[in-house]
């Protein structure tokens, strides 16, 4: 099946049914998507499908097909870390970083659609988990990279 | 097979190695024989020492032997190199070096911190030589502190001195900074990299002084982590990223029943059938099947369509109600107690009189670690050698189970030690690693990475052990406590993990201290003591290290009795505690009084809160440091709760990084808060109830509290951070829970007994 993922299309021979976290992962050594749970409860294999944010351990891949896949490794973009990278950084928030991909997309998904968050709009929408508990400095670096964002717009703008 | 050639390996990975044995300058006391090191993947240049190797681009590579499971243990341990070596944080290149015996962890054997210059201790050559290489207990700063720094300084003045001979001056004439040596008169400059090569050769016969605390540069300030970059972009490599050239995925079952016997597959044809599926694989004694297959996806689907002729052992008709009632047994049985690990007074006699005995019993279950990233172990045999890489705390505990499981030879096991996601006290277990050794064997030339589905994972744990405490206590005339007598049942979790790990070092239950860390030694004054635990001899239900051991239950029943105590005595509960420590004679007593000062004067303690809302307060000092913590609550609804906030002190001693130092407290909590919310590990006619994270819920961001950390400055010896937090965790949050209900909880988790979170 022909997959388009990061902007580039790839081809895979595997079952419809294979989660797309296991292609990525297995078939094309793409490891920066994690597996935690493999039954959506976690979020550690959140990538995006068109847009939306999306637990891949339980995704046939075949229902990717057609669609722009982007993941961890399709966010810093030509190199340059993304306003949520380095808003990670800032505050300093991976412990262990397993979790820290998918918090990542996640976030990433929520500014795109939500580019000022509060703070309800934030404990609705990141919902993964983090064994090694950086939920306040995920929040923290959520409001930072979000007033990041603004500011490139209006210099942009 | 990857970067990893077999010619490489030959001449780089083994201490047989030619001519790449190098000698530890500085330690003039220690044996040669534990000073050998192999400088495997040091890089380019010249050792100075085993810890650091300094290249002619003036490349400084640390070698930092302690897993990074996202403790900061690859920025702490740098750190305190760099400080002495004068070095900037940016000029470091860290690598994980072989386990070998220069980077024992010998704080895990003999809980003193060695120095570079003097002698070790008898307990801390044996674990030399052994080599401990290994992680845990809160100890990589504590065993590091005084050691690395001189051996920064050791490099340091060699370099110095091979600065002073080339220009021909004097080395008090010559000072370090950022990698360069510089001539104080002329202000000339080398850089550490053209100085690497004679500075090796250079035996220094003093001991270099070490900086004051004024004069750090790095130590106690907060810098940034150096593993946070790779974390961000999902480069960093986990255990479970290792992708060796021609690697195949093995999924394990095992028995259904906890430590039950596969005796054989009846459906082995077929299974092979299945697309992508290589071998289906018994293991050694029964202790489970495994399917190796081209994909991990593909490995899990044939290993769960496994039919397999099981066998059940002891626990086959025991449920946790079984379980529940042994515990309860041996901690009301006098009898059954087969330790005292702290008594003075007379209890007897202080329960025995007028005062009004108060008694309660507290429970608290199994708990798996749960680490993010499932176990896993990848591993090739080539012929007598073997590469292991693996996420694990302990690198020499890892060649020594290859070495036992395979035959080959220690020095022909090169060991990977990859990114940890989460450790806790499962990565130090060896359950994992072996599994993966026997399915290699039987594939020799393949690299196999064995993984432990979530389910898998989570079913065939070395839990925290479930424990019944109990206390009775008196409060006398004057509002002070005056009996204090507990007592609990447990199995000895050191007992259990040792004879995995180490078994010529495990010592019977009676003489574990992790029975009653948490339990003793507390900052309370108290005329009469008596603390006794007995064991629960279920062996085939295996225990192990969770996040603060024997700490994690004992804080929570110590710090919940102290709060029953204080509402016997009609007192508020942190004068209550302010006034026992006041006439404590423990050593530490004021530091643990500044410590619950604090923390009451951060959360404003003798200010009333807005209606609804309600807290509670704890403190402990657990592997080395003290922490005090108050939880604030709103009580949302009937038995619904939020945590609004944390307010948490530590002090412990001399801080390295306090940004990882809050982070560690931040983390800890939450970890501690899990537990006490909804972590439960049961157990079914042998069968473990809890398979996956819906049935064994965590805090997540909606339900995690606001943490507020202080750190007190205090200049003392370096304690722990790694663990601490979690103990006073539950006890803040249940007796702020006690404050909004007048519940008592003296089980947990909270959801078990009706409470939900939000
Ligand atoms: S691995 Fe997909 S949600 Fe946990
Ligand atoms: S950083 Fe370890 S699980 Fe999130």
């Amino acid at each position: 099946m022909e997959l388009k993922i990061n902007g580039e299309i790839r081809n895979v021979d595997v079952e419809d049914n294979m989660p797309l976290l296991w292609v990525l992962r297995d078939e094309l050594n793409m490891t920066g998507t994690k597996y935690g749970c493999g039954v959506s409860s976690c979020g550690a294999c959140t990538v995006h499908i068109d847009g939306v944010a999306t637990r891949t351990c339980t995704l046939p891949a075949s229902l990717a097909v057609g669609k722009e896949i982007k993941t961890i490794e399709g966010i810093a973009a030509g190199g340059q870390l993304s306003a949520i990278q380095k808003a990670w950084i800032e505050h300093q928030v991976p412990q262990c970083g397993y979790c820290q991909s998918g918090q990542i997309m996640a976030a990433e998904a929520l500014l795109d659609s939500n580019p000022n968050p509060t703070d309800e709009d934030i404990d609705k929408s990141m919902n993964n988990i983090c064994r090694c508990g950086t939920y306040q400095r995920v929040r923290s670096a959520i409001h930072t990279a979000a007033k990041w964002r603004a500011e490139e717009t209006t210099l942009q703008g | 097979m990857g970067k990893w050639t077999r010619r490489a390996f030959i001449a780089t990975g083994g201490l047989a190695g030619v001519g790449l044995i190098v000698g530890v300058a500085g330690v003039m006391h220690v044996k040669s024989a534990i000073k050998k090191y192999s400088g495997e993947g040091m890089g380019e240049g010249a050792s100075l020492n085993a810890w650091v190797r300094i290249a002619p681009d003036n490349t400084i590579t640390m070698a930092v032997p302690r897993a990074e499971m996202g403790q900061g243990v690859y920025t702490s341990l740098p750190m305190l190199l760099a400080e002495e070596l004068e070095v900037d944080m940016n000029q470091i290149e860290i690598i994980h070096p072989q386990p070998e015996s220069p980077y024992v962890n010998t704080f895990l054997l003999d809980p003193n911190p060695r120095r570079a210059y003097a002698s070790y201790s008898v307990m801390a050559t044996v674990a030399a030589f052994m080599p401990v290489v290994g992680t845990g207990g809160s100890t990589s700063v504590k065993d590091l502190y005084d050691h690395l720094r001189e051996m920064g300084a050791t490099a340091r003045e060699a370099l110095k001195a091979a600065a002073a001979e080339k220009w021909g001056v004097a080395v008090e004439d010559c000072y370090a900074e950022s990698a360069h040596i510089i001539n104080k008169k002329t202000k000339e400059k080398l850089t550490y990299g053209s100085l690497a090569e004679a500075a090796s050769k250079i035996e220094l016969d003093f001991n270099p002084p070490l900086k004051a605390q004024k004069d750090f540069k790095l130590l106690g300030k907060r810098i940034q982590r150096l593993d946070i970059p790779e974390k961000v972009t999902g480069t960093a490599e986990f255990g479970i990223d290792a992708r060796p050239e021609g690697m195949l995925i093995a999924a394990i079952r095992h028995a259904s029943v906890v430590g039950g016997t596969v005796n054989g597959i009846t459906n082995e044809e077929e299974v092979l059938k299945m697309r992508g599926v290589k071998k289906v694989v018994m293991l050694e004694d029964g202790i489970g099947a495994a399917v190796v297959a081209d994909n991990t996806w593909r490995a899990k689907n044939a290993a769960l369509a496994l039919d397999l002729d099981e066998t059940g052992n002891t626990l086959e008709n025991v449920s946790s109600s079984d379980i529940s009632k042994m515990l309860n047994d041996i901690v009301s049985d006098d009898s059954k107690m087969i330790a005292t690990p702290e008594a003075h007074g007379d209890v007897s006699a202080a329960l025995g009189g007028d005062a009004k005995v108060i008694e309660a019993s507290y429970t608290v279950p199994y708990l798996s670690q749960c680490t993010m990233e499932p176990l896993n172990c990848t591993l090739v045999i080539n012929d007598d050698k073997c590469e292991v890489w693996v996420g694990h705390q302990g690198g020499s505990l890892v060649r020594d189970a290859v070495n036992a499981v395979t035959g080959i030879a220690k020095d022909n096991i090169k060991v990977n030690i990859k990114f940890l996601g989460g450790g806790f006290g499962r990565k130090a277990e060896l359950d994992y690693v072996k599994k993966a050794a026997m399915v290699a064997k039987q594939m020799p030339g393949t690299p196999i990475q064995l993984i432990f589905t979530r389910e898998e994972d989570m079913k065939n744990g070395m839990y925290r052990p479930a424990v019944a405490s109990t206390f009775k206590g008196t409060i006398g005339a004057d509002g002070m406590i005056d009996a204090w007598d507990n007592r609990m049942a447990l199995q000895s979790v050191g007992y259990s993990s040792m004879m995995r790990i180490l078994p010529a070092m495990a010592a019977p239950p009676k003489d574990d201290p992790q029975s009653a860390e948490g339990a003793i030694e507390l900052p309370y004054s108290r005329n009469n003591v008596n603390v006794q635990f007995g064991e629960m001899d279920l062996p085939a239900m295996q225990v192990g290290n969770w996040r603060s051991v024997g700490a994690s239950q004992n804080g929570f029943f110590t710090e919940s009795f102290m709060d029953e105590l204080a509402h016997l005595a009609g007192q508020d509960p942190y004068e209550f505690r302010k006034k026992h420590i006041e006439k404590s004679d423990l050593p530490d007593a004021p530091r643990f009084l500044a410590v619950l000062n604090k923390v009451a004067d951060m959360a404003s303690w003798s200010t009333p809160l807005p209606e609804g809302k309600y807290r509670g307060i704890s403190l402990l000092k657990s592997f080395g440091s003290i922490v005090g913590q108050v939880a604030e609550i709103t009580k949302t609804g009937d038995k619904q709760i939020s945590i609004d906030k944390v307010y948490c002190v530590i002090d412990c001693g001399r801080i390295v990084n306090p940004d990882t130092v809050e982070a560690q407290m931040q983390s800890g909590i939450v970890y501690g808060l899990s537990a006490a919310l909804y972590g439960e590990i049961t157990m079914d006619n042998g069968e473990i109830v809890q398979q996956n994270f819906p049935q064994y819920e965590m805090v997540r961001m909606n339900t995690s509290p606001t943490v507020a950390v202080h750190i007190m400055e205090v200049d003392e010896y370096p304690g722990g951070v790694g663990e601490p937090a979690t103990p006073p965790a539950a006890p803040a949050l249940t007796n702020a829970i006690f404050a909004a209900t007048g519940e008592r909880v003296r089980s947990l988790p909270l959801n078990k007994l009706g409470y939900s979170f939000v």
